[in-house]
């Protein structure tokens, strides 16, 4: 019996690991580029996250991030088709194939960096602290962080700044959780991107009794594809010639972010 | 490699196996609480309780998990839990105690009614009173009876602990997670299924044997 058990453990683990091998796909990362033509269509994947990608009235997705996309994918010949997906499981849905890149104003962390192909950054963005409004003004340098209860989206930017400032903080599986936390009083405070504070906090949103004070940390945002894979330098070329002819400032403009372009 | 991982998953596994028992501990009696005065006479019991069956049931746990953690703070400007790890577990416990007693609930109802009323009628011809026939007739067939449905609702319970991530109560799905975003590592979070399979393994030879013991009046 107890060998039988052992033989079915050992089957299930190397079931697994052939399964995870298989998800790689290495060998054919490197043609990346010919294997989207081939199959006509650039899958994004993104979050709802305005105002990088978001949905028009119609249903649309646009957005800075979007828009540009689109670009990408004109001059590719292909169609661009936006899916949306778990943040947590951006690695998983690159490598699965579900989708052919991650593009949604994602920060270049050593983390991403380590585990996906990612282009020269494009955007500036800053972790800043999220705090009620009636607390603001007692918290407004970095030494009077200490004793406050941080919320950080896991393995996000924000996570990363509150462990090199030796905050306390728990870890949560988005950005808005971290605003829900604060908003409950379950975290005295949260660490998000300026971009998406702007967008989230403040008169006319769901938090409008909630505001941003400390900037702890600025970032840059790229563009994520496979380990190994050749349209990470296609998007590279791509976003030169948008800076020479003007089209990044044009979309930029657009959407409010001209001022967050790193300038080429 | 292997051993790192499997040391950091045993550690979240640990906190699903206790959320696991401790929910068991205060859901099992609270269960038959709420499964006896769902069929009490007296409807002001009787009533709410079908209430909140039919909400607690009808509704996702997930749902039920958030709206537990964040909801006092969000609609009463007052956070009951705290922010740390073990008020979130304690919310977790809460939210899993009321759900799965409200479905054990309705496993032990539906044992304690498979009795024939024949059983009843025949204690009282005996001049035995209602709590004797309760203790010495009805119950231990009905613990009998409930052992296979309850055994299902305890299997499903192994595996909906991994729902206390909503709340960032830490578990085995998120160690495995972990190791995706630290080091871009996947195979980690299909590895915790064999957490999963080998516990449920060992429940169901619990069971089956506790089924064997209790094959009295056979």
């Amino acid at each position: 019996m107890k060998t039988r058990c052992r033989k079915i453990v050992s089957l299930i683990l190397a079931g697994l690991m052939t399964l995870s091998l298989a998800g790689c796909g290495k060998q054919s990362a490197a043609k990346d580029v010919d294997y989207i033509k081939n199959k006509g269509t650039l899958v994004v994947g993104i979050t709802d996250f305005a105002p990088m990608d978001y949905k028009d009235d119609d249903g649309n997705w646009i957005g800075f991030d979007a828009d540009l996309a689109k670009k990408v994918g004109e001059d590719l010949g292909v169609k661009v088709k936006f899916e949306e997906i778990d943040w947590d499981n951006k690695i998983l849905e690159l490598n699965n194939k579900t989708i052919d890149v991650v593009w949604n104003g994602m920060t270049l962390t050593d983390e991403v960096k380590n585990s996906m192909s990612c282009t020269d950054a494009y955007c500036t963005n800053a972790q800043v602290v999220v705090l009620p409004q009636d607390k603001a003004d007692q918290y407004k340098d970095e030494d009077s962080l200490k004793n406050l209860s941080f919320a950080v989206e896991a393995g996000s930017a924000g996570e990363e700044a509150a462990k090199d400032k030796g905050l306390g903080y728990t870890s949560v599986d988005s950005q808005s959780k971290a605003l829900m936390e604060v908003a409950a009083g379950t975290s005295d405070a949260a660490i998000i991107d300026l971009i998406m504070a702007g967008a989230m906090i403040g008169e006319g949103t769901s938090y409008p009794k909630l505001t941003h004070t400390v900037e702890l940390t600025s970032e840059k945002y790229g563009i994520g594809c496979r380990k190994g894979s050749d349209l990470t330098e296609y998007i590279n070329k791509e976003i030169s010639k948008f800076y020479s002819d003007g089209t990044m400032e044009e979309i930029g403009k657009k959407y409010g972010v001209q001022e967050a372009l790193i300038k080429k | 490699m292997f051993v790192e991982v499997t040391l950091s998953l045993l550690k979240g596994f640990l906190s699903t196996v206790e959320l696991f028992a401790l929910t068991l501990l205060f859901a099992l009696p609270l269960g038959l609480l709420i499964g006896l005065g769902e069929k009490s006479k007296i409807k002001v019991i009787s009533l709410p309780l079908k209430f909140i069956i039919w909400v607690i049931r009808g509704t996702p746990l997930m749902l039920q998990l958030l709206l537990i953690f964040y909801g006092p703070g969000i609609l009463f400007g007052y956070n009951v839990w705290g922010g740390n790890s073990l008020g979130r577990f304690v919310a977790a416990l809460v939210a899993f105690v009321i759900n799965y007693s409200c479905y054990f609930a309705e496993i032990y109802r539906g044992g304690i009614q498979s009795i024939p009323v024949g059983q009843y009628e025949a204690g009282e011809v005996l001049g035995m009173t209602h709590s004797q026939i309760f203790r010495k007739v009805v119950l231990l067939q009905v613990i009998k009876k409930i052992v296979p449905p309850m055994s299902n609702e305890i299997i499903t319970l192994v595996k909906d602990t991994s729902l206390a991530r909503v709340i960032s109560s830490y578990e085995i799905i998120w160690a495995g997670e972990s190791f995706i975003k630290s080091a871009g590592i996947i195979w980690p979070l299909f590895y915790t299924g064999v957490f999963y399979l080998v516990f449920s393994g060992l429940l169901t030879l619990l069971f089956n044997y506790i089924e064997k013991r209790l094959s009295y009046f056979r």
